[in-house]
Protein backbone atom coordinates (compact mmCIF):
# COMPACT_ATOMS: atom_id res chain seq x y z
CA UNK A 1 0.00 0.00 0.00
CA UNK A 2 1.49 3.49 -0.83
CA UNK A 3 0.89 5.92 2.01
CA UNK A 4 1.44 9.73 1.62
CA UNK A 5 2.39 11.09 4.94
CA UNK A 6 1.60 14.60 5.16
CA UNK A 7 3.72 15.59 2.62
CA UNK A 8 5.20 18.66 2.00
CA UNK A 9 7.32 20.17 -0.41
CA UNK A 10 8.41 23.79 -0.89
CA UNK A 11 11.33 25.25 -3.79
CA UNK A 12 12.60 28.25 -3.04
CA UNK A 13 9.26 30.83 -2.13
CA UNK A 14 6.89 28.21 -3.95
CA UNK A 15 4.66 25.46 -2.07
CA UNK A 16 4.01 22.80 -4.01
CA UNK A 17 2.70 20.42 -2.04
CA UNK A 18 0.95 21.37 1.25
CA UNK A 19 0.64 18.81 3.98
CA UNK A 20 -0.91 16.25 1.70
CA UNK A 21 -1.24 13.21 3.02
CA UNK A 22 -4.00 10.00 1.88
CA UNK A 23 -3.59 6.38 0.81
CA UNK A 24 -4.06 4.56 -2.29
CA UNK A 25 -5.20 1.14 -1.54
CA UNK A 26 -4.50 -1.79 -3.37
CA UNK A 27 -6.95 -3.86 -6.09
CA UNK A 28 -8.29 -0.62 -6.94
CA UNK A 29 -7.46 2.24 -10.17
CA UNK A 30 -7.00 5.48 -8.32
CA UNK A 31 -7.09 8.03 -10.06
CA UNK A 32 -5.19 11.40 -9.34
CA UNK A 33 -6.77 14.42 -10.09
CA UNK A 34 -5.78 18.27 -10.53
CA UNK A 35 -5.48 21.04 -12.71
CA UNK A 36 -1.82 21.34 -14.75
CA UNK A 37 0.59 22.66 -11.68
CA UNK A 38 -1.36 21.47 -8.66
CA UNK A 39 1.31 18.71 -7.65
CA UNK A 40 0.83 15.45 -9.34
CA UNK A 41 4.24 14.72 -10.68
CA UNK A 42 6.26 16.27 -7.66
CA UNK A 43 3.85 13.86 -6.17
CA UNK A 44 5.30 11.29 -7.81
CA UNK A 45 8.84 12.29 -7.76
CA UNK A 46 8.72 12.57 -3.77
CA UNK A 47 7.52 8.73 -3.70
CA UNK A 48 10.29 7.69 -5.93
CA UNK A 49 12.36 9.27 -3.83
CA UNK A 50 13.73 12.21 -6.59
CA UNK A 51 13.08 14.95 -4.60
CA UNK A 52 13.61 15.51 -1.17
CA UNK A 53 10.55 16.26 0.94
CA UNK A 54 10.47 19.76 2.86
CA UNK A 55 8.10 17.46 5.62
CA UNK A 56 6.59 14.32 5.84
CA UNK A 57 7.26 11.18 3.85
CA UNK A 58 5.46 8.65 1.45
CA UNK A 59 5.70 5.09 2.44
CA UNK A 60 5.51 2.29 0.16
CA UNK A 61 4.36 -0.82 3.03
CA UNK A 62 5.92 1.01 5.45
CA UNK A 63 9.19 1.88 4.07
CA UNK A 64 10.61 4.54 2.23
CA UNK A 65 11.98 4.14 -1.23
CA UNK A 66 15.61 4.33 -0.59
CA UNK A 67 14.56 1.65 1.65
CA UNK A 68 13.05 -1.09 -1.01
CA UNK A 69 15.98 -3.64 -1.45
CA UNK A 70 15.14 -4.13 -5.12
CA UNK A 71 12.77 -0.84 -5.74
CA UNK A 72 11.64 -2.18 -9.35
CA UNK A 73 10.13 -5.12 -8.21
CA UNK A 74 8.33 -3.26 -5.50
CA UNK A 75 7.16 0.04 -7.25
CA UNK A 76 6.77 0.43 -11.41
CA UNK A 77 6.33 3.84 -12.64
CA UNK A 78 5.91 6.02 -15.45
CA UNK A 79 6.96 9.27 -15.10
CA UNK A 80 8.17 10.35 -18.13
CA UNK A 81 8.17 8.52 -21.47
CA UNK A 82 10.84 11.03 -23.25
CA UNK A 83 13.22 10.30 -20.12
CA UNK A 84 15.23 7.53 -21.87
CA UNK A 85 18.49 7.95 -24.00
CA UNK A 86 17.88 8.85 -27.45
CA UNK A 87 20.54 6.76 -28.64
CA UNK A 88 19.57 3.23 -27.00
CA UNK A 89 17.39 1.00 -28.73
CA UNK A 90 14.56 -0.32 -26.64
CA UNK A 91 15.54 -3.37 -25.57
CA UNK A 92 18.72 -2.18 -24.23
CA UNK A 93 17.40 0.38 -22.22
CA UNK A 94 15.27 -2.56 -20.64
CA UNK A 95 18.11 -4.46 -20.18
CA UNK A 96 19.74 -2.01 -18.84
CA UNK A 97 17.28 -1.51 -15.91
CA UNK A 98 16.53 -5.00 -15.22
CA UNK A 99 20.53 -5.90 -15.34
CA UNK A 100 20.34 -3.21 -11.97
CA UNK A 101 17.48 -5.21 -9.99
CA UNK A 102 18.83 -8.58 -10.91
CA UNK A 103 15.36 -9.02 -13.16
CA UNK A 104 16.25 -11.96 -15.47
CA UNK A 105 16.96 -10.90 -19.24
CA UNK A 106 14.03 -12.93 -20.76
CA UNK A 107 11.49 -11.05 -18.35
CA UNK A 108 12.82 -8.34 -21.38
CA UNK A 109 11.21 -9.19 -23.87
CA UNK A 110 8.28 -10.57 -21.83
CA UNK A 111 7.04 -7.11 -21.02
CA UNK A 112 8.38 -5.32 -25.17
CA UNK A 113 5.84 -8.11 -26.28
CA UNK A 114 3.14 -7.12 -23.95
CA UNK A 115 3.46 -3.43 -24.44
CA UNK A 116 3.12 -4.64 -28.17
CA UNK A 117 6.99 -2.74 -29.66
CA UNK A 118 8.59 -5.80 -29.87
CA UNK A 119 8.98 -5.61 -33.00
CA UNK A 120 10.53 -1.92 -33.03
CA UNK A 121 12.47 -2.66 -29.58
CA UNK A 122 16.10 -2.77 -31.62
CA UNK A 123 15.17 0.39 -32.85
CA UNK A 124 16.79 3.93 -30.96
CA UNK A 125 14.27 5.17 -28.93
CA UNK A 126 15.14 8.55 -30.28
CA UNK A 127 13.10 7.62 -33.11
CA UNK A 128 10.21 6.50 -31.54
CA UNK A 129 6.43 8.08 -31.34
CA UNK A 130 5.24 9.41 -27.92
CA UNK A 131 2.82 6.73 -27.96
CA UNK A 132 5.60 3.75 -28.53
CA UNK A 133 7.92 5.85 -26.15
CA UNK A 134 4.68 5.56 -23.66
CA UNK A 135 4.59 2.28 -23.94
CA UNK A 136 8.20 1.67 -23.45
CA UNK A 137 7.83 3.62 -19.88
CA UNK A 138 5.03 0.79 -19.48
CA UNK A 139 7.41 -2.01 -20.46
CA UNK A 140 9.69 -0.69 -17.83
CA UNK A 141 7.05 -0.20 -15.02
CA UNK A 142 6.15 -3.65 -15.38
CA UNK A 143 9.51 -5.44 -15.48
CA UNK A 144 9.79 -6.19 -11.99
CA UNK A 145 6.40 -7.03 -12.13
CA UNK A 146 5.63 -4.83 -9.06
CA UNK A 147 2.95 -4.30 -6.54
CA UNK A 148 2.35 -0.72 -6.83
CA UNK A 149 2.48 0.99 -10.28
CA UNK A 150 2.80 4.67 -10.74
CA UNK A 151 1.45 6.44 -14.05
CA UNK A 152 2.09 10.39 -14.63
CA UNK A 153 -0.37 11.30 -17.20
CA UNK A 154 -0.37 8.16 -19.13
CA UNK A 155 -2.72 8.38 -21.92
CA UNK A 156 -0.84 11.57 -23.22
CA UNK A 157 0.14 10.67 -26.65
CA UNK A 158 -1.47 7.59 -26.92
CA UNK A 159 -4.33 6.74 -29.93
CA UNK A 160 -7.91 6.13 -28.92
CA UNK A 161 -7.07 2.02 -29.52
CA UNK A 162 -3.85 2.96 -27.05
CA UNK A 163 -6.11 4.60 -24.40
CA UNK A 164 -8.98 1.70 -24.73
CA UNK A 165 -6.08 -0.98 -24.03
CA UNK A 166 -4.17 0.94 -21.08
CA UNK A 167 -7.85 1.46 -19.64
CA UNK A 168 -8.01 -2.48 -19.74
CA UNK A 169 -4.54 -2.63 -18.69
CA UNK A 170 -4.96 -0.35 -15.35
CA UNK A 171 -7.92 -2.58 -14.54
CA UNK A 172 -6.34 -5.68 -14.95
CA UNK A 173 -3.44 -5.16 -13.11
CA UNK A 174 -5.40 -3.79 -10.07
CA UNK A 175 -7.54 -6.73 -10.34
CA UNK A 176 -4.58 -8.91 -10.03
CA UNK A 177 -4.57 -6.78 -6.13
CA UNK A 178 -2.28 -4.37 -7.51
CA UNK A 179 -1.81 -0.54 -6.47
CA UNK A 180 -2.37 1.41 -8.91
CA UNK A 181 -1.95 5.32 -8.77
CA UNK A 182 -2.75 7.18 -11.96
CA UNK A 183 -2.95 10.82 -12.65
CA UNK A 184 -3.98 13.06 -15.17
CA UNK A 185 -5.93 16.50 -15.24
CA UNK A 186 -8.55 15.00 -17.28
CA UNK A 187 -11.45 14.13 -15.20
CA UNK A 188 -13.57 12.69 -17.99
CA UNK A 189 -10.56 10.25 -18.29
CA UNK A 190 -10.25 9.25 -14.78
CA UNK A 191 -14.25 8.85 -14.73
CA UNK A 192 -13.83 6.31 -17.30
CA UNK A 193 -10.61 4.27 -15.45
CA UNK A 194 -10.43 4.67 -11.85
CA UNK A 195 -12.77 2.97 -9.72
CA UNK A 196 -11.19 6.50 -6.85
CA UNK A 197 -10.29 9.54 -7.44
CA UNK A 198 -8.17 11.48 -5.06
CA UNK A 199 -8.49 15.65 -6.24
CA UNK A 200 -5.65 18.30 -5.27
CA UNK A 201 -5.15 21.13 -6.02
CA UNK A 202 -2.67 24.16 -5.34
CA UNK A 203 -0.23 21.24 -3.49
CA UNK A 204 -3.38 20.30 -1.53
CA UNK A 205 -5.42 17.56 -0.67
CA UNK A 206 -9.12 18.46 -2.11
CA UNK A 207 -11.36 15.88 -1.92
CA UNK A 208 -11.38 11.83 -2.42
CA UNK A 209 -14.03 9.28 -3.10
CA UNK A 210 -15.61 7.19 -5.94
CA UNK A 211 -16.96 8.36 -9.15
CA UNK A 212 -20.51 8.26 -7.57
CA UNK A 213 -19.22 9.54 -4.46
CA UNK A 214 -18.28 13.19 -5.82
CA UNK A 215 -20.95 13.18 -8.09
CA UNK A 216 -23.32 12.67 -5.48
CA UNK A 217 -22.01 15.74 -3.24
CA UNK A 218 -22.32 18.54 -5.95
CA UNK A 219 -25.23 20.36 -5.69
CA UNK A 220 -26.94 20.01 -9.32
CA UNK A 221 -29.36 22.48 -10.59
CA UNK A 222 -32.68 22.51 -11.41
CA UNK A 223 -34.16 23.68 -14.71
CA UNK A 224 -37.71 25.25 -14.32
CA UNK A 225 -40.14 26.58 -16.88
CA UNK A 226 -43.51 27.88 -15.35
CA UNK A 227 -46.85 30.25 -15.75
CA UNK A 228 -45.58 32.83 -13.68
CA UNK A 229 -41.14 33.43 -13.75
CA UNK A 230 -41.02 36.54 -11.55
CA UNK A 231 -43.47 35.44 -8.60
CA UNK A 232 -41.18 32.27 -8.49
CA UNK A 233 -37.96 34.29 -8.30
CA UNK A 234 -39.22 36.52 -5.63
CA UNK A 235 -39.90 33.20 -4.17
CA UNK A 236 -37.02 31.35 -4.47
CA UNK A 237 -34.88 34.07 -3.46
CA UNK A 238 -36.92 34.31 -0.29
CA UNK A 239 -35.89 30.75 0.44
CA UNK A 240 -32.08 31.56 -0.40
CA UNK A 241 -32.25 29.57 -3.87
CA UNK A 242 -29.88 31.15 -6.96
CA UNK A 243 -31.83 32.12 -10.02
CA UNK A 244 -30.41 32.42 -13.56
CA UNK A 245 -33.23 33.89 -15.86
CA UNK A 246 -32.56 32.49 -19.30
CA UNK A 247 -34.09 34.95 -22.55
CA UNK A 248 -36.69 32.93 -23.29
CA UNK A 249 -38.09 33.29 -18.95
CA UNK A 250 -36.82 29.53 -18.34
CA UNK A 251 -34.76 29.38 -15.11
CA UNK A 252 -32.10 27.75 -13.61
CA UNK A 253 -32.35 27.26 -10.24
CA UNK A 254 -29.53 26.19 -7.74
CA UNK A 255 -29.72 25.71 -3.88
CA UNK A 256 -32.75 24.76 -3.54
CA UNK A 257 -34.13 20.33 -4.73
CA UNK A 258 -37.07 19.99 -7.23
CA UNK A 259 -39.08 18.98 -4.29
CA UNK A 260 -38.65 22.17 -2.35
CA UNK A 261 -39.08 24.52 -5.91
CA UNK A 262 -42.06 22.13 -6.85
CA UNK A 263 -43.51 22.84 -3.17
CA UNK A 264 -42.66 26.70 -3.45
CA UNK A 265 -44.53 26.71 -6.96
CA UNK A 266 -47.52 25.05 -5.64
CA UNK A 267 -48.70 26.89 -2.48
CA UNK A 268 -48.37 30.18 -4.80
CA UNK A 269 -50.50 29.19 -7.32
CA UNK A 270 -47.84 28.75 -10.22
CA UNK A 271 -48.24 26.36 -12.89
CA UNK A 272 -45.41 24.35 -13.40
CA UNK A 273 -45.11 23.57 -17.33
CA UNK A 274 -41.29 21.97 -16.83
CA UNK A 275 -39.22 21.01 -13.69
CA UNK A 276 -36.02 18.96 -14.56
CA UNK A 277 -33.21 18.18 -12.05
CA UNK A 278 -29.87 18.52 -13.43
CA UNK A 279 -27.21 16.43 -12.27
CA UNK A 280 -23.58 17.84 -11.85
CA UNK A 281 -21.12 16.15 -14.40
CA UNK A 282 -17.85 14.83 -12.76
CA UNK A 283 -16.44 17.65 -15.13
CA UNK A 284 -18.47 20.06 -12.87
CA UNK A 285 -17.22 18.80 -9.97
CA UNK A 286 -14.05 18.94 -10.54
CA UNK A 287 -14.01 22.55 -11.97
CA UNK A 288 -15.98 23.00 -8.63
CA UNK A 289 -13.88 21.85 -6.46
CA UNK A 290 -10.41 23.21 -8.05
CA UNK A 291 -12.17 26.53 -8.94
CA UNK A 292 -9.88 28.51 -6.11
CA UNK A 293 -6.59 26.34 -6.74
CA UNK A 294 -5.89 27.17 -10.49
CA UNK A 295 -2.15 27.87 -10.65
CA UNK A 296 -3.24 30.23 -14.02
CA UNK A 297 -7.52 30.42 -13.86
CA UNK A 298 -8.93 32.05 -16.54
CA UNK A 299 -11.22 34.77 -15.13
CA UNK A 300 -14.67 34.44 -16.53
CA UNK A 301 -15.13 36.57 -19.71
CA UNK A 302 -16.38 40.39 -18.91
CA UNK A 303 -19.00 41.98 -21.28
CA UNK A 304 -17.48 45.49 -22.41
CA UNK A 305 -19.52 48.31 -22.27
CA UNK A 306 -19.52 51.08 -24.34
CA UNK A 307 -20.30 54.31 -23.17
CA UNK B 1 22.22 -15.33 -5.74
CA UNK B 2 20.14 -12.56 -3.72
CA UNK B 3 18.14 -10.81 -5.59
CA UNK B 4 18.29 -7.83 -3.97
CA UNK B 5 20.19 -4.77 -5.67
CA UNK B 6 23.68 -4.54 -4.95
CA UNK B 7 27.03 -2.68 -6.28
CA UNK B 8 27.46 -5.45 -8.74
CA UNK B 9 23.98 -5.41 -10.40
CA UNK B 10 24.61 -1.81 -10.48
CA UNK B 11 27.96 -2.29 -12.33
CA UNK B 12 26.56 -4.70 -14.58
CA UNK B 13 23.40 -2.42 -15.59
CA UNK B 14 25.81 0.83 -15.69
CA UNK B 15 27.95 -1.14 -18.43
CA UNK B 16 24.93 -2.27 -20.58
CA UNK B 17 24.69 1.61 -20.31
CA UNK B 18 28.28 2.56 -21.45
CA UNK B 19 28.37 0.28 -24.23
CA UNK B 20 24.87 0.71 -25.74
CA UNK B 21 25.40 4.09 -26.89
CA UNK B 22 27.19 5.80 -29.77
CA UNK B 23 28.83 8.73 -27.39
CA UNK B 24 31.19 6.02 -26.23
CA UNK B 25 32.06 4.33 -29.29
CA UNK B 26 32.74 7.54 -30.85
CA UNK B 27 34.81 8.67 -28.18
CA UNK B 28 36.65 5.96 -28.04
CA UNK B 29 37.54 5.71 -31.85
CA UNK B 30 38.34 9.36 -31.76
CA UNK B 31 40.65 8.22 -28.82
CA UNK B 32 42.95 6.15 -30.70
CA UNK B 33 42.46 8.54 -33.34
CA UNK B 34 44.11 11.17 -31.89
CA UNK B 35 46.39 9.30 -30.33
CA UNK B 36 48.07 7.26 -32.90
CA UNK B 37 47.31 9.98 -35.56
CA UNK B 38 48.92 12.83 -33.84
CA UNK B 39 51.90 10.40 -32.30
CA UNK B 40 52.64 8.93 -36.21
CA UNK B 41 52.76 12.21 -37.50
CA UNK B 42 55.35 14.19 -35.03
CA UNK B 43 57.44 10.65 -34.66
CA UNK B 44 57.75 10.50 -38.37
CA UNK B 45 58.52 14.33 -38.45
CA UNK B 46 61.61 13.80 -35.74
CA UNK B 47 62.62 11.01 -37.61
CA UNK B 48 62.55 12.51 -40.90
CA UNK B 49 64.88 15.65 -39.43
CA UNK B 50 67.00 13.89 -36.64
CA UNK B 51 70.37 14.68 -38.54
CA UNK B 52 69.04 18.72 -38.15
CA UNK B 53 68.85 18.50 -34.55
CA UNK B 54 71.11 20.03 -32.42
CA UNK B 55 73.38 18.88 -29.54
CA UNK B 56 71.14 20.02 -26.84
CA UNK B 57 68.18 18.44 -28.70
CA UNK B 58 69.88 14.75 -28.60
CA UNK B 59 70.90 15.65 -25.49
CA UNK B 60 67.21 16.24 -23.76
CA UNK B 61 65.54 14.08 -26.12
CA UNK B 62 62.91 11.45 -24.07
CA UNK B 63 61.33 8.63 -26.80
CA UNK B 64 59.07 7.41 -24.41
CA UNK B 65 57.37 10.94 -23.71
CA UNK B 66 58.06 12.14 -27.39
CA UNK B 67 56.51 8.85 -28.56
CA UNK B 68 53.30 9.26 -26.52
CA UNK B 69 52.69 13.02 -27.69
CA UNK B 70 49.54 12.18 -29.19
CA UNK B 71 48.13 11.75 -25.48
CA UNK B 72 48.01 15.55 -25.46
CA UNK B 73 44.97 15.28 -28.09
CA UNK B 74 43.79 12.24 -26.23
CA UNK B 75 42.99 13.90 -22.84
CA UNK B 76 39.88 15.51 -24.60
CA UNK B 77 38.41 12.70 -25.78
CA UNK B 78 38.60 10.90 -22.22
CA UNK B 79 37.31 13.95 -20.75
CA UNK B 80 34.77 13.93 -22.84
CA UNK B 81 33.95 10.26 -22.49
CA UNK B 82 33.58 10.46 -18.98
CA UNK B 83 31.32 13.98 -18.86
CA UNK B 84 29.05 12.71 -21.20
CA UNK B 85 28.67 9.22 -19.32
CA UNK B 86 26.84 11.40 -16.86
CA UNK B 87 25.55 14.38 -18.60
CA UNK B 88 23.67 12.43 -21.04
CA UNK B 89 21.74 11.20 -18.22
CA UNK B 90 20.44 14.66 -17.10
CA UNK B 91 20.11 15.92 -20.68
CA UNK B 92 17.83 13.19 -21.88
CA UNK B 93 16.12 13.14 -18.21
CA UNK B 94 16.67 9.44 -17.94
CA UNK B 95 18.79 9.82 -14.55
CA UNK B 96 15.27 10.05 -13.05
CA UNK B 97 14.88 6.22 -14.61
CA UNK B 98 18.33 5.53 -13.35
CA UNK B 99 17.63 6.76 -9.85
CA UNK B 100 14.41 4.80 -9.42
CA UNK B 101 16.24 1.73 -10.41
CA UNK B 102 19.16 2.80 -8.12
CA UNK B 103 17.79 4.84 -5.42
CA UNK B 104 20.92 4.79 -3.00
CA UNK B 105 23.22 7.44 -5.14
CA UNK B 106 26.78 6.14 -3.55
CA UNK B 107 25.94 2.50 -4.89
CA UNK B 108 24.87 4.25 -8.49
CA UNK B 109 28.13 6.37 -8.48
CA UNK B 110 30.30 3.35 -7.32
CA UNK B 111 28.49 1.56 -9.93
CA UNK B 112 29.49 4.01 -12.59
CA UNK B 113 33.19 4.71 -11.54
CA UNK B 114 33.33 0.89 -11.90
CA UNK B 115 32.38 0.62 -15.46
CA UNK B 116 33.97 3.97 -16.52
CA UNK B 117 37.66 3.17 -14.56
CA UNK B 118 37.55 -0.76 -15.43
CA UNK B 119 36.76 -0.06 -19.08
CA UNK B 120 38.86 3.05 -19.76
CA UNK B 121 41.66 1.87 -18.00
CA UNK B 122 42.03 -1.49 -20.33
CA UNK B 123 41.65 1.35 -23.77
CA UNK B 124 44.06 3.97 -22.29
CA UNK B 125 46.29 1.50 -21.94
CA UNK B 126 45.91 -0.42 -25.20
CA UNK B 127 46.56 3.08 -26.62
CA UNK B 128 49.40 3.93 -24.76
CA UNK B 129 51.43 0.46 -25.56
CA UNK B 130 50.02 0.34 -29.01
CA UNK B 131 51.20 4.34 -29.54
CA UNK B 132 54.88 3.73 -27.58
CA UNK B 133 55.32 0.65 -29.98
CA UNK B 134 54.37 2.40 -33.12
CA UNK B 135 56.24 5.47 -31.92
CA UNK B 136 59.91 3.11 -30.97
CA UNK B 137 59.27 1.43 -34.24
CA UNK B 138 59.30 5.05 -36.53
CA UNK B 139 62.43 5.73 -34.37
CA UNK B 140 64.67 3.06 -34.98
CA UNK B 141 67.44 2.64 -36.69
CA UNK B 142 67.33 6.51 -36.51
CA UNK B 143 66.28 8.42 -33.73
CA UNK B 144 67.50 6.56 -29.61
CA UNK B 145 64.67 4.49 -28.78
CA UNK B 146 63.36 3.26 -25.32
CA UNK B 147 62.49 -0.07 -24.38
CA UNK B 148 59.60 -2.01 -22.34
CA UNK B 149 62.16 -4.30 -20.70
CA UNK B 150 63.65 -1.15 -18.33
CA UNK B 151 61.47 -0.88 -15.27
CA UNK B 152 61.22 3.37 -15.65
CA UNK B 153 60.10 2.74 -19.38
CA UNK B 154 57.26 0.32 -18.69
CA UNK B 155 56.50 1.99 -15.71
CA UNK B 156 56.19 5.58 -17.65
CA UNK B 157 53.70 3.59 -20.43
CA UNK B 158 51.47 1.98 -17.76
CA UNK B 159 51.09 5.57 -15.65
CA UNK B 160 50.04 7.40 -18.90
CA UNK B 161 47.54 5.08 -19.47
CA UNK B 162 46.41 5.68 -15.83
CA UNK B 163 46.83 9.35 -16.12
CA UNK B 164 44.16 9.18 -19.26
CA UNK B 165 41.56 6.65 -17.32
CA UNK B 166 41.56 8.99 -14.33
CA UNK B 167 41.17 12.18 -16.31
CA UNK B 168 37.76 9.97 -17.25
CA UNK B 169 36.78 10.19 -13.74
CA UNK B 170 37.76 13.37 -13.28
CA UNK B 171 35.55 14.48 -16.48
CA UNK B 172 32.84 12.21 -14.86
CA UNK B 173 32.83 13.89 -11.49
CA UNK B 174 32.73 17.68 -13.43
CA UNK B 175 29.95 16.30 -14.97
CA UNK B 176 27.96 14.78 -11.80
CA UNK B 177 28.77 18.04 -10.06
CA UNK B 178 27.49 20.63 -13.24
CA UNK B 179 24.98 17.87 -14.47
CA UNK B 180 25.18 19.83 -18.52
CA UNK B 181 27.46 18.70 -20.93
CA UNK B 182 28.69 21.75 -22.23
CA UNK B 183 29.34 23.24 -19.05
CA UNK B 184 31.29 20.24 -17.93
CA UNK B 185 33.42 20.05 -21.30
CA UNK B 186 34.36 23.67 -21.00
CA UNK B 187 35.22 23.48 -17.06
CA UNK B 188 37.78 20.31 -18.24
CA UNK B 189 39.15 22.53 -20.83
CA UNK B 190 39.57 25.35 -18.72
CA UNK B 191 41.39 23.47 -16.11
CA UNK B 192 43.17 21.63 -18.59
CA UNK B 193 44.74 24.22 -20.47
CA UNK B 194 43.97 27.91 -18.92
CA UNK B 195 44.83 27.35 -15.53
CA UNK B 196 48.81 26.84 -16.75
CA UNK B 197 47.89 30.27 -18.66
CA UNK B 198 46.99 31.50 -15.75
CA UNK B 199 49.89 30.25 -13.42
CA UNK B 200 52.42 31.50 -16.84
CA UNK B 201 52.10 34.96 -15.10
CA UNK B 202 53.21 34.60 -12.18
CA UNK B 203 56.73 35.05 -10.47
CA UNK B 204 58.95 31.91 -11.38
CA UNK B 205 59.65 31.21 -7.84
CA UNK B 206 55.61 30.76 -7.50
CA UNK B 207 55.72 28.90 -10.79
CA UNK B 208 58.09 26.47 -9.57
CA UNK B 209 55.88 25.81 -6.46
CA UNK B 210 52.46 25.30 -8.02
CA UNK B 211 52.98 24.38 -11.77
CA UNK B 212 53.58 20.68 -10.76
CA UNK B 213 49.92 20.22 -9.78
CA UNK B 214 48.45 20.93 -12.90
CA UNK B 215 47.15 18.17 -15.28
CA UNK B 216 49.53 18.62 -18.21
CA UNK B 217 52.78 18.65 -15.37
CA UNK B 218 51.02 15.99 -13.36
CA UNK B 219 51.30 13.97 -16.67
CA UNK B 220 54.57 14.83 -17.65
CA UNK B 221 55.65 13.87 -14.28
CA UNK B 222 53.92 10.33 -14.45
CA UNK B 223 55.31 9.87 -18.39
CA UNK B 224 58.92 10.77 -17.22
CA UNK B 225 61.86 7.60 -16.94
CA UNK B 226 63.47 10.28 -14.14
CA UNK B 227 61.89 12.97 -12.06
CA UNK B 228 61.84 16.16 -14.28
CA UNK B 229 63.06 19.54 -12.49
CA UNK B 230 60.37 21.69 -10.06
CA UNK B 231 58.01 18.57 -10.75
CA UNK B 232 56.38 15.56 -8.84
CA UNK B 233 58.11 12.18 -9.08
CA UNK B 234 56.10 10.14 -11.19
CA UNK B 235 53.83 8.18 -8.54
CA UNK B 236 53.72 11.24 -6.48
CA UNK B 237 51.67 12.69 -9.70
CA UNK B 238 49.62 9.98 -9.23
CA UNK B 239 48.42 9.97 -5.79
CA UNK B 240 47.82 14.19 -6.64
CA UNK B 241 45.72 13.01 -9.33
CA UNK B 242 44.24 10.05 -7.37
CA UNK B 243 43.63 12.87 -5.03
CA UNK B 244 42.29 15.27 -7.17
CA UNK B 245 39.64 12.22 -8.69
CA UNK B 246 38.66 11.11 -4.99
CA UNK B 247 37.63 14.77 -4.20
CA UNK B 248 35.97 15.57 -7.13
CA UNK B 249 33.99 12.44 -6.91
CA UNK B 250 33.21 12.98 -3.18
CA UNK B 251 31.91 16.46 -3.81
CA UNK B 252 29.80 15.24 -7.05
CA UNK B 253 28.18 12.63 -4.80
CA UNK B 254 27.41 14.31 -2.28
CA UNK B 255 25.53 17.03 -4.60
CA UNK B 256 23.76 14.10 -5.88
CA UNK B 257 22.54 13.13 -2.48
CA UNK B 258 21.65 16.56 -1.35
CA UNK B 259 20.04 18.01 -4.98
CA UNK B 260 16.37 16.79 -6.51
CA UNK B 261 16.97 14.75 -9.19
Amino acid sequence: MLKIDHLTKRYKDTTALDDLDFEVKPGVVTGFLGPNGSGKTTTMRLILGLDHPTKGRATIDGLSYADLKAPLREVGALLDAKAVHPGRTARNHLRALAASNQIPKARVDEVLEFVGIASVAHKKVGSYSLGMSQRLGIAGALLGDPGVLLFDEPVNGLDPEGIKWIRDFFRSLAKEGRTVFVSSHLMSEMAVSADQIIVIGRGRFITQGSVDDLTATAHGTVFVRVSDPPQLISLVKNQNGTVEEMNDGNLTISGLTSDQIGGIAFNAGITILELTPQRASLEDVFMDLTADSLEFGSSKPETAHHE
Amino acid sequence: MSKNENVVSTAKSEWIKFRTVNSTIIGIAMLFFLTIGFSLLITLVLRAHWDQSTRIDRLTFDPVSTSLVGVFFAQFAVGVIGVLFISAEYSSGSIRTTLAAVPNRVRLVTGKVIVLFGSMFVVCEVVTFVTFLMGQAVFSGVVPTASLSSGSVLRAVILTGVYLALLTLLGFALGLILRQSAASISVFVVILLIVPLISLSFPESWRNDIERFELGNLWTSMASTTTPAHLFSAWSAFAALAIYVVVFLAAGTMLLQTRDA
